[in-house]
């Protein structure tokens, strides 16, 4: 029998008993981008002669928390709602040879969580955020987000959303995050590709996975499926009229510049020998 | 941690410092190399110390967006295997009740000092103890808690290097309950020679010879033992009620009650071992003032007082932990007596406890609060004649 070639690295079973049936709903989007986040970091175990145990995977609250501590054969941890960016901070700084990888969610990243992710941005700490990004609170039964688009009908917007968006990718670029790309899981290759990307880079990663939440939306996954294609468009094509009302994805900024970590570092290395004795 | 400056540590000998900065002075000889904070009055100069020497003992110092960052960042760093601490004062402390549950569920070594300052709300920024039935009971569900309250610049020193020790050992949150008062106060701080202090770390699985692939996160001991991330037990640090190995589907009442009872029992079961209290002067007592914090240097002036002024048989028992509440070694100390005074820097809290522990030997207790201010000796004698002559 041929097995899933990611099976290896999930536990048999994890946090939430044996790893099938897995806790998500049908045609759920998060399965795919554990998936692929797990390609991208088979091949840089491959390529770049990382180790399993380099790798640590943090998470907050909500359905796209869950696949850290629950399937990954690979140190976690499974935070409070908001914080999984504050607690990674507190990793990078005690150890940063640990390539930290943080699963989150539009709520958990843009609402609770906006403060540090805001500033986990502007810090530029070396980590790789994978927000993925259903559009509402899909464990508490489909309440209205951040990230909800205006007019939606949700549990606690019976009428529709009379509030704007956020755009996470816009927002984690200003906030000053060193790469930032947006796909969808319906974009496999591009995802995987811009993992290993964000991984590699020295600096704040934030890559937007927009994932389907077809129970709370009620709508098929199929066809959820369908539109994360052709409701987008390349970055680059974005401003053309034709593009009007689609969402853009592809990456929004790579830059080099110097991460918190090696700033500090030039700080302790300025230090030298004596100074500072404490007489 | 790389850079590791052990030779840049606090010499040993005698300094005149404050006592924020012998908090962190404590922290940096206890082994903390990450501090995370955020500014609050009168908690900072305990972060800008930190700030100013961190780097220079190799450790790693950030200023956080807010109280909450800064606990959840002492998480990471804890997971990360380094020893981390973030000093607060009330209001930051509520902010971070979540996280001390959290951290109390996952077994996470960490140290949190709240120089308390008066409240309610803002309240005001001088002095107080009306956060230490917030440290025992502020976070949501169970899970006891360890707490320490500091008297003087010595105790800032001292303390917080227990307070990473006790943390270490039962691999959980320790509360350094300091005051206004001892944080800016300034007096002389002795510092023992390296041989002479005792520093714990946390039991690893690889000490026990646990291989990876027999490790339970949550298994093993009372208090399990605890691998660093990178160090290929792919630990699963997890807060919903568990299983020994970090499962949470397989839920029932059984594992539930054995999971959080052993966390209660760690603590709670070894009061003994944990807590310290001083006692002076019970011998033939007839009453005693039991007290805390900065109040012990008042309460024992006023003791001395009524005992050679007044010829008062006034025992004198200073709480230095406040959690677990050392109600056995009260017992153990405590004679048939009279009247048992507790003088707080609020309206009478740690009054309930000392009440629950000796109602059988007392007559009566008699609270004698004070808000914002430390008790002059006087306000603590004029109590106690009040009450006795």
């Amino acid at each position: 029998m041929n097995t899933h070639p990611m099976l290896k690295y999930l536990k048999e079973e994890g946090a939430a008993g044996p790893r099938l049936p897995h806790i998500m709903c049908p045609g759920c989007g998060i399965g795919q981008v554990l998936n692929y986040a797990l390609y991208a970091v088979d091949a840089l175990i491959q390529e770049d002669g990382l180790r399993r145990e380099d790798f640590v995977f943090i998470s907050g609250v909500g359905c796209s928390s869950r696949p850290a501590s629950h399937y990954l054969q690979f140190d976690s941890g499974w935070t409070l709602h908001g914080r999984a960016l504050a607690v990674a901070t507190g990793a990078v700084l005690a150890n940063p040879d640990l390539k930290i990888i943080v699963f989150t969610g539009d709520g958990d990243t843009a609402a609770i969580g906006g403060n540090h992710f805001i500033h986990a941005c502007r810090r530029n700490l070396d980590l790789t955020i994978l927000c993925m990004n259903n559009g509402l609170y899909g464990m508490t039964g489909g309440q209205v987000a951040p990230t909800t688009p205006i007019g939606r009908v949700t549990t606690t917007t019976p009428y529709g959303n009379v509030e704007e968006e956020f755009d996470l990718c816009r927002l984690a670029q200003t906030a000053g995050a060193a790469y930032v790309a947006r796909w969808s899981t319906a974009h496999p290759r591009q995802v995987i590709r811009t993992i290993k990307k964000g991984v590699r880079k020295k600096g704040t990663a934030f890559v937007e996975i927009m994932s389907p939440c077809p129970v709370h939306l009620k709508q098929s996954p199929s066809v959820m499926f369908r539109d994360l294609k052709t409701n987008t468009v390349p970055l680059k094509k974005a401003d053309t009229p034709e593009a009007a009302g689609l969402i853009p994805i592809g990456e929004f900024c790579d830059i080099d510049k110097p991460d918190w970590i090696s700033r500090y570092q030039g700080i302790i290395d300025g230090l030298g020998g004596d100074d500072g004795a404490y007489e | 941690m790389s850079g590791n400056r052990t030779d840049q540590l606090i010499q040993p000998g005698v300094h005149y410092l404050q006592g924020a900065q012998a908090c962190a002075e404590g922290a940096i000889t206890a082994g903390c190399r990450v501090y995370a904070g955020y500014p609050i009055t009168p908690a900072t100069e305990i972060m800008e110390h930190a700030a100013h020497r961190m780097p220079q003992v190799g450790g790693r110092f950030i200023q956080m967006e807010d109280e909450i960052g800064s606990v959840c960042a002492l998480l990471g760093a804890s997971w990360a295997g380094v020893k981390a601490m973030t000093a607060t004062s009330s209001p930051g402390f509520s902010l971070m009740q979540e996280a001390i549950s959290f951290a109390i569920m996952t077994e996470t070594p960490l140290v949190i000092v709240d120089v308390q300052r008066p409240g309610p709300g803002q309240g005001y920024i001088s002095t107080g103890q009306e956060d230490v039935m917030q440290a025992r009971w502020g976070h949501h569900g169970e899970g006891s808690i360890i707490a320490l309250s500091p008297a003087s610049v010595q105790d800032m020193y001292d303390f917080t290097i227990q307070a990473f020790n006790l943390s270490e050992r039962w691999r959980t949150p320790v509360l350094l309950m300091a005051e206004e008062t001892t944080a800016h106060m300034r007096e002389r701080l002795v510092v023992p020679p390296p041989a002479e202090i005792q520093i714990v770390g946390r039991t690893r699985p690889q000490d026990l010879g646990i291989a990876p692939e027999d490790y339970l996160p949550y298994g093993h001991a009372e208090v399990p033992p605890m691998p660093a991330f990178g160090e290929g037990y792919a630990v699963n640090h997890v807060s919903l009620v568990h299983h020994e190995d970090g499962n949470v589907t397989r839920y029932n009442p059984e594992v539930h009650f054995e999971n959080v009872s052993r966390i209660h029992h760690k603590i709670e079961g070894h009061v003994d071992e944990i807590a310290r209290l001083d006692a002076r002067w019970l011998e033939d007592c007839r009453h005693v003032l039991i007290c805390y914090g900065a109040v012990s240097r008042t309460g024992v002036e006023a003791v001395l007082e009524a005992r050679e002024q007044r010829d008062i048989p006034l025992g004198f028992i200073r709480l230095k932990t406040l959690w677990p509440f050392p109600e056995d070694l009260l017992r153990a100390l405590v004679p048939e007596v009279d009247t048992i005074f507790v003088p707080e820097m609020n309206l009478g809290m740690m009054k309930h406890p000392i009440t629950a522990a000796l109602r059988d030997r007392c007559r009566r207790v008699v609270s004698i609060p004070s808000l914002g201010s430390l008790h002059s000796p006087e306000l603590i004698l004029g109590r106690i004649y009040e009450e006795l002559l």
